[in-house]
């Protein structure tokens, strides 16, 4: 039977919807302010131990011993492992690019500052800790490998002997006639440009309690896992383990961002438990664990980048060449984020033609893992870059240079030269209404004040497209091969009338439960306070995937939507059946089922509930005494990718146009925001409220990118951040209270017409705020090509002149 | 490390007396030792301020605390902010429902915390003392308008009813 998911609101079966398209409050709140809410910290197990985690403090090197005896010996230990352990019982954990991964502990070899080396058990975290400094490690430290031009030359140390090269992976894409554009181009504009690591950072650090029932050979991992299931078959993998012997619940998380990794730190705790005789053993991750190796740091990237212009500004070309440093390691799907630009490469402009040349390579960094945006953000800072020294070069408004080159409302679906299709949007619009609310003419004279007085003040004004609800195809032609992203949910009413959801994920703070009641109630026709959502645990839920690329708001009402359908078409049969009409008579609308001939007779939903749970006399033949329905829902009508990775990958095309007015200080260096506006368009707003702090939160962690963070590593290799004293996080006092207008054009392809909106903020603000200061920057004839665009390293820019001629 | 010392508090009211290391941050004490999981640990040195809570009706980190210089203090955590028997929202809390100020909720406890003090010494802070006292919270979620909002309201909703 096929399923019509609905793609506008108002095709659900109510007159009034109470919910959807409203800013109703969480239904995670009430406890999350009341400290109720079991985080993973929170819990506790009978009988359980505590595990501390040695860490290599050399970026590389050989282990030539290791001596636990000591600490095996101390107070409250019970159980220790090290590399042997982790080689007689694990394999590596690989990811992509297929071969590529590593031990949850280091065997025979250090490859990071942070790398686990040796794990214990006690009866507290402070006893374990305690027996760290009695563990005795020898080792030969070998040469760093630093970055990505030592990792490529020819002599090069091998940060992963048996892959014979720290090349981890080559493509070269071409989509259209990129050398030909290039050729005809009046202006040929390029940059280098160099983003640094920077790191999701939730406020929560992972952790976990893992137990391994030695009888049943099976394990329970509860945790701040993003990926429940996806998490279950990692283990099984790693650990050697039947994928159906591994159970993971997941707790609600403190926040995530892509990065809260897990792997690691399950593993170990596993191990141990293990090697406890069974008894559970928690991990939490501390924030200078978390700083140093935690699985959060993102895009280490070096970029050469043109665009191909013709004389009146139409932008024709786009080459990226860009080399990626992925530290040691592919064990965080980290390395693949490279590929995600492919879902949306040049942006919101008609360029005819792209080509990518994307290196990854291996060094001894710390392994990079996804955080939020997931590849777009240093690319969209490259585009948007180019675009506005595109217009200082040609003498054109930045403004009205994007809009020249904008595709338009009756181009969608518009399929973009790297393969995706845009399902809709309205640029244009989106550009005119941010203008408006920051009143350019009048930035722009506040600006041209500023510099009569001296001043450096300057202008961004951004737009990019949020490529929502990822595909495993986009990633297919880098080495996760797949199409289809599945997500479930089961819908149940019990006699009460009262509906259970129960999904496959839990809290992150996204507020995707909230969207899960809003849709059920609306369609069901029943109050938010009937519904209660409920995460079930691995081993149990639908196949699912959770949190990640700009999908799950999507994706769970797509879910709930088919489950409803089901249900739907379950209870009319009832109904029908009891009432002795014809099936197509009988309608669901308002929370009642009722024949559309007679509307006075129909029935509630606790009656057919009722009925069909204590009434089996009475029900249809072929139907169940079940009022409950699934649904697992994915993307329609995606494709596999040809050999250049073309294929319809992300569901929905957002779109959102920022503008920022910043000063920098010439005394200090630092950047001052000034005004920030943003108009954006996701679609169908299924909770405005949840958008809006999307939005914001993706602009304050786009100015920690454009300002502030970085792990910074010195030229051996060592991490010189370890608390959040080194790694500069936002404040209250440098995120911008931003003003904010959108558009809607919903999606024509998505559940309700939402469109994916978690990452877009993301995705604009680094770049928004990079191209204020270099408009900052314009007349001094100076450029920052750097992030972060930090205080020292403007002050440096700034000065450079006064430092050569001294 | 056993040298342990007897420490006397008073915990949202209730008074405990324990036997603690002296090395036992106020944190770990208050999660682990009193199943008070409300006041939440981030970064363990004193920057992000999701631990924060009231000694003597002075906010303070208790991840930089130890127990035993709580010892004989007065201690609010955010468990003591809804109505015991009600479970009524404590206007803080509710204006953090109503304005949205809220992501993942683990920072939250401390920004509450935090507002608590504001809110007694200052009822009508205006928007730079609201900033000025929240600096010290770090949230990686909300980007910090809708925290402003609800603080706002707060600062209203609790002015309003101390009128009324």
């Amino acid at each position: 039977m096929a399923i019509e998911i609905h793609t506008l609101p108002e095709h659900m079966p109510n007159d009034a919807l109470r919910y959807v398209g409203k800013p109703v409050n969480r239904v995670e709140d009430p406890a999350l302010v009341s400290g109720t809410v079991q985080f993973i910290d929170n819990l506790s197990l009978p009988g359980m131990l505590h595990c501390a985690i040695l860490r290599s403090p050399h970026p590389h090197a050989r282990i030539v011993s290791v001596d636990v005896s000591a600490a095996l010996a101390a107070e409250g230990v019970v159980a220790v492992i090290s590399g042997e352990d982790v080689k007689r019982w694990c394999v590596p954990g690989f990811t992509a690019p297929e071969g590529w991964g590593n031990y949850c502990m280091a065997v025979d070899k250090v490859r990071f500052v942070g790398e686990p080396v040796a794990a214990v058990a006690a009866t507290s975290r402070y006893l374990a800790e305690d027996a760290l400094e009695l563990l005795h490690i020898e080792y030969e430290t070998l040469t760093p490998v630093c970055n990505p031009e030592q990792a490529m030359a020819p002599d090069a140390p091998v940060v992963f002997e048996e892959r014979g090269t720290n090349v981890m992976l080559h493509r070269d894409y071409t989509w259209g006639e990129v050398d030909r554009v290039f050729a005809e181009a009046d202006h040929i504009i390029s940059r280098r440009f160099r983003w640094n690591r920077v790191g999701a950072n939730p406020t929560e650090t992972f952790g976990c309690i893992c137990q391994w029932d030695l009888a049943d050979n099976s394990l329970t991992c509860h945790g701040a896992y993003q990926t429940p299931r996806f998490m279950a078959i990692g283990r099984a993998a790693s650990l050697q383990l039947p994928a159906n012997r591994v159970r993971i619940v997941t707790h609600p998380q403190g926040g995530g961002f892509g990065g809260k990794g897990g792997p690691r730190g399950t593993d170990i705790a596993a191990l141990l438990s293990r090697k406890s005789n069974g008894r559970p053993v928690k991990y939490i991750e501390d924030r200078m664990e978390y700083l140093l190796a935690g699985g959060g740091q993102s895009w280490d990237r070096y970029y050469d980048a043109a665009l191909a212009v013709k004389a009146d500004g139409t932008v024709t070309g786009f080459r990226v060449h860009l080399v990626d440093d992925q530290g040691a390691g592919a064990e965080g799907y980290g390395t693949i984020s490279a590929a995600k630009p492919l879902a949306a490469f040049t942006g919101n402009y008609r360029i005819e033609a792209a080509s990518y040349d994307l290196t990854l390579v291996a060094t001894n960094r710390a392994p990079t893992y996804p955080y939020r945006g997931y590849g777009p953000p240093p690319h969209n800072l490259v585009l948007e870059s180019l675009m506005d020294c595109t217009a200082r070069e040609l003498g054109m408004d930045p403004a009205e240079l994007r809009r020249q080159n904008f595709i338009r409302p009756e181009q969608f679906p518009y399929t973009v030269p790297s393969g995706n299709e845009y399902d809709s949007g309205n640029y244009e619009a989106v550009l005119d209404r941010v203008l408006e609310i920051a009143d350019y003419p009048a930035l722009r004279a506040r600006q041209a004040a500023a510099r009569a007085e001296g001043r450096l003040v300057g202008i961004g004004v951004v737009g990019t497209v949020e490529p929502g609800v990822f595909d495993w195809n986009a990633y297919a032609t880098v080495g996760v091969p797949g199409v289809g992203v599945p997500e479930g949910v089961k819908v149940a009413l019990d006699v009460f009338g009262n509906v259970s959801v129960a999904v496959g994920f839990s809290l992150q703070g996204q507020g995707q439960f909230t969207v899960a009641a809003q849709v059920v109630a609306d369609y069901l026709g029943v109050d938010m306070a009937q519904v209660k959502i409920s995460t079930a645990s691995s081993d149990v839920a639908l196949p699912h995937f959770g949190q990640g690329g700009s999908r799950l708001g999507v994706a769970v009402t797509g879910a709930i939507l088919g489950a409803c359908e089901k249900l739907n078409a379950m209870f009319c049969k009832v109904v029908a059946h009891v009432m002795q009409a014809p099936e197509e008579s009988i309608v669901l609308r308002n929370g009642r089922l009722y024949r559309v001939d007679a509307p006075e007779h129909g029935m509630s939903l606790a009656e057919i509930a009722g009925l069909m749970l204590s009434r089996s006399d009475l029900l249809p033949p072929g139907v169940e005494p079940c009022p409950e329905a699934t649904y697992v829902w994915t993307s329609p009508n995606r494709n596999a990718p040809d050999d250049q990775g073309r294929c319809r990958s992300y569901l929905t095309a957002a779109n959102a146009t920022h503008v920022a007015l910043v000063e920098i200080d010439r005394d200090t260096g630092r950047t001052h925001i000034l005004d920030y506006c943003i108009v954006d368009d996701c679609g169908t707003r299924l909770n405005p409220a949840n958008v809006e702090g999307q939005l914001q939160g993706g602009v304050a962690q786009g100015v920690g990118a454009a300002l502030y963070e970085e792990y910074v590593y010195n030229d051996e290799c060592q991490p010189l951040v370890s608390t959040f004293v080194d790694y500069l996080m936002p404040t209250i006092h440098e995120v911008p209270m931003t003003r904010k207008d959108h558009i809607v054009t919903p999606s024509p392809v998505s559940p309700l017409g939402a469109k994916g909106c978690g990452e877009g903020a993301m995705h604009t603000t680094p770049a928004t705020i990079l191209c204020a200061i270099n408009d900052a920057l314009a007349p001094l004839g100076k450029e920052i090509l750097e992030t972060p665009a930090s205080p020292h390293r403007l002050w440096k820019l700034l000065h450079e002149d006064q430092a050569a001629s001294a | 490390m056993s040298s342990k010392q007897r420490i006397e508090v008073r915990v949202n009211g209730t008074r405990y007396v324990r036997e603690v290391e002296a090395r036992l941050t106020l944190a770990d004490f208050l999660r682990h030792e009193l199943s008070l999981g409300g006041t939440h640990v981030g970064c363990e040195h004193g920057i992000c301020g999701a631990c924060t809570v009231l000694i003597n009706d002075q906010s303070a980190r208790s991840c930089l605390t130890l127990a035993v210089q709580a010892d004989d203090c007065d201690i609010t955590t955010v468990e003591n902010l809804r109505n015991p028997e009600t479970g009524a929202l404590h206007p803080i809390q509710q204006s953090f429902v109503d304005a949205h100020g809220l992501q993942c909720g683990f920072c939250t406890p401390g920004f509450m915390m935090t507002t608590l003090e504001l809110l007694r010494e200052n009822p009508d802070p205006s928007d730079e003392q609201i900033k000025e006292a929240l600096g010290g919270n770090l949230c990686r979620c909300t980007g910090y308008q809708s925290i402003m909002d609800s603080v706002r309201l707060a600062a209203q909703r609790m002015k309003s009813s101390t009128l009324g």
